[in-house]
């Protein structure tokens, strides 16, 4: 007996030295482990400011586009020889001419077809259109004289905004000597100036990269998102509902959960090569449509939307729905009053999740020909159309140096229509939130 | 020594009282036996609800209490590989029916749960609720008036009379208690089934609510199970006592806790198992 007490406070004395001896090791362990937290915290920060720094850096001079002020004489003989201000014949007229002759004037010293051909290549070709839409809206300016800003080519700009060196060799760089010489002899002038770029933000694609906009793929990438929103949303959350709420569990709903969790894993292209056989050629919906697209993306997004409802819904818990049952609500009734308004935050996260994926795919996309150049800003769902991540894969793919800030900003844009996207699943879900 | 006990238990035949039975009886259980699964958890219980009175039903954890409540009020159709056989009778009519409609049978007979559990709502849209889902109140006055009526009964009223749209859940444990109660009996049932309904509540809010469930006894028959041997002796006429699924014994309260016939019974009240 009493060699059991003294074991007992040898043991209690043991304890606490084994105690003392380790404790050292479990808070450097502790340590240890907020550190690395603490680096990879660091480090996705520093990769994420890297990823802005250089996305905006590239893409920032997109926002402004080179314009030149051509002094334009609206001939009569040029724009409507007969005189009979038929709108239709005046889109017809050679504009074109208009302001070559614009900026031969402001050159008279240049003579030869070459260097002529050299010089009316500083505009872009997109003058044509501004004049004639200048002409179509103001008809009285015809037989006058008058001045119009118009874009410049692409690579006036590039070298405008420093993106191509003026120190490289003549030989090497995309822009000659003399033409060097005559955008800063129109710049001294005040005919050239950076403006802002609203051809960017309210165009359709151009094989251009001066009037490329970024609007064609905007409304593409709404039209078929409302698409997917409409469809994958109340079916996601009526599947999640019947079979968290009312599907007996047996071994076919297993087999249906497995196959959604599988279907969440599967690569997008598969869904894609899906929608090229099931809609376009058994169904014969038109190519390059929103409403393909759309059809395409809410396969891809009901998984997330199923899944994430369904973890929701399960978490709601069990005394609400013994509450109601318990005061006799019917199972829709305790489902529709009580557990998806509980449900509702976490299944708007999920379809937030779902969406974001959804808008920021692009190989589906290819598959079904959305990936085609178009240069229509789509106005239904049937009409040929892009999405901004395709837009983004066609403008890097583009060999022009100006498509590269392009490129940037219209990556800017995706990541602002993001930000807007899950800025509001914040709101909305603080909205639906209750407390307990 | 406790196993020969229950072994002793097994073999003893459940005692009810037959000639009571007949008169006032609210509910009478039959034979009634639940599986989960594989899993006998009720074994043949035979027992009568009488009207107008507080039956309790005690036990060790386990024993089937709550389980033979839940079948009261079909509860226990919500739960997956769960069997109930042998009949049950509430007024004269088979509950386990198929021509029972469970909804309808859930108005009539209502439940309070261990822990509080009110909506994350309104105080007046928890007391709402039930009308609203049966569609008993014709218009907003009537509803209003349902409203105060059980929280009036439920002994809330004064308390919260200035926060009716404050959330239910900001309120007390014990108040959330009764609030539940109110809700409850808001669509006016016949009868109420209280499960363990003071077991998260301090001693006060479990003196207020047993003070209600005696007031409440005039209106309504109420079926309550309890973990305390002394809430079964203040607020029942009634005691059953239930062990590994079978009702040992069931008698009026002050025969039980006095002069208990079964062992089992004296062993538990006496505190030697439990």
């Amino acid at each position: 007996m009493s060699e059991l007490t003294v074991k007992s406070g040898q043991g209690g004395a043991r304890t606490r030295e084994l105690v003392a001896a380790g404790i050292g090791k479990r808070y450097r362990a502790e340590r240890r482990f907020r550190i690395f937290g603490l680096v990879a915290i660091v480090s996705a920060l520093v990769f994420m400011a890297l990823l802005f720094a250089s996305i905006i850096g590239k893409g920032y001079t997109a926002f402004v586009q080179t314009e030149i002020r051509l002094p334009i004489s609206y001939d009569v003989a040029v724009i409507d020889p007969e005189g009979v201000r038929d709108a239709a014949e005046m889109r017809r007229a050679n504009y074109g001419k208009l302001y070559r002759d614009g900026i031969q004037s402001l050159f008279p010293e240049v003579e030869g077809r070459t260097d002529r051909r050299l010089l009316n290549g500083l505009v872009s070709s997109g003058a044509t259109f501004e004049i004639r839409d200048a002409v179509i809206d103001s008809p009285d300016l015809i037989g006058k004289k008058g001045e119009i800003w118009v874009p410049a080519a692409d690579d006036v700009d590039m070298l405008v905004k420093g993106r191509i060196d003026r120190n490289e060799p003549e030989n090497t760089r995309r822009v000659s000597d003399k033409e060097i010489a005559w955008v800063d002899a129109l710049q001294k002038d005040g005919r050239l100036e950076t403006r802002f770029n609203w051809r960017f933000f309210t165009q359709g694609d151009s094989r251009e990269p001066e009037l490329a906009g970024i609007w064609g793929a905007v409304a593409g990438s709404f039209l078929t998102m409302l698409v997917t929103l409409l469809l994958s949303f109340p079916l996601g959350v009526a599947t999640a509902v019947y079979l968290e709420e009312f599907a007996p569990k047996n071994r076919w709903t297993d087999i249906i959960e497995v196959n959604i969790n599988n279907l969440a894993a599967i690569p997008s292209i598969v869904f894609g090569l899906l929608g090229l056989a099931v809609f376009l050629q058994f169904f014969g919906l038109p190519r390059s449509a929103p409403l393909v697209g759309g059809l395409v993306l809410t396969l891809m997004t009901l998984p997330t939307i199923i899944i994430a409802a369904r973890v929701s819904l399960k978490s709601v818990p069990p005394s609400i729905r013994e509450a109601a049952l318990g005061l006799g609500a019917s199972k829709m009734q305790m489902v529709t009053n009580d557990v998806l308004p509980l449900a509702m935050p976490g299944i708007l996260t999920g379809t937030i999740i779902g969406m974001g994926r959804a808008l920021g795919e692009t190989a589906p996309l290819l598959m079904i020909g959305m990936v085609a150049f178009i240069v229509d800003i789509p106005h239904g769902f049937t009409d040929p159309a892009t999405a901004l991540p395709v837009q983004i894969y066609i403008w890097a793919d583009s060999a022009e140096r100006a498509f590269v800030e392009r490129t940037s900003a219209a990556i800017m844009v995706l990541l602002a229509f993001l930000i807007v996207m899950n800025a509001a699943a914040v709101i909305l879900r603080s909205r639906f939130e209750r407390r307990w | 020594m406790e196993n020969s006990h229950v072994r002793d238990a097994m073999h003893t035949p459940t005692e009810t009282e037959g000639s009571a039975a007949a008169m006032g009886a609210k509910i009478q259980a039959q034979g009634t036996n639940v599986h989960y699964g594989d899993k006998h958890a009720l074994k043949d219980v035979t027992l009568d609800i009488r009207a107008g009175e507080v039956t309790s039903f005690i036990g060790p954890s386990g024993c089937g209490k709550s389980t033979f409540l839940r079948c009261l009020n079909r509860m226990n159709d919500t739960i997956d590989g769960c069997r109930v056989s042998g009949t049950v009778m509430m007024d004269g009519e088979d509950i386990y029916d198929p021509k029972i409609d469970v909804v309808q049978l859930r108005a009539r007979v209502g439940m309070v749960f261990q822990k509080p559990n009110p909506f994350p709502k309104s105080i007046y849209d928890n007391i709402a609720y039930g009308p609203r889902i049966h569609g008993l109140a014709a218009n907003k006055d009537e509803l209003d008036e349902m409203v105060v009526t059980s929280l009036e009964k439920a002994g809330l009223l004064a308390e919260v009379k200035d926060r009716m749209d404050s959330p239910g859940t900001g309120l007390s444990g014990g108040q959330q208690q009764r609030l539940c109660i109110a809700r409850a009996i808001a669509i006016n049932p016949e009868v109420i089934l209280m499960d363990e309904p003071c077991s998260a509540l301090d001693p006060i809010a479990t003196a207020k609510i047993e003070e209600l469930i005696d007031e409440l006894r005039e209106n309504y028959t109420i079926v309550i199970v309890t973990h305390s041997m002394q809430q079964a002796a203040r607020v029942s006429q009634r005691t059953a006592f239930f062990h590994l699924g079978e009702l040992i014994e069931v008698g009026d309260t002050e025969q039980i806790f006095t002069n208990p016939r079964h062992k089992l019974t004296q062993g538990y009240i006496t505190g030697r198992f439990g």
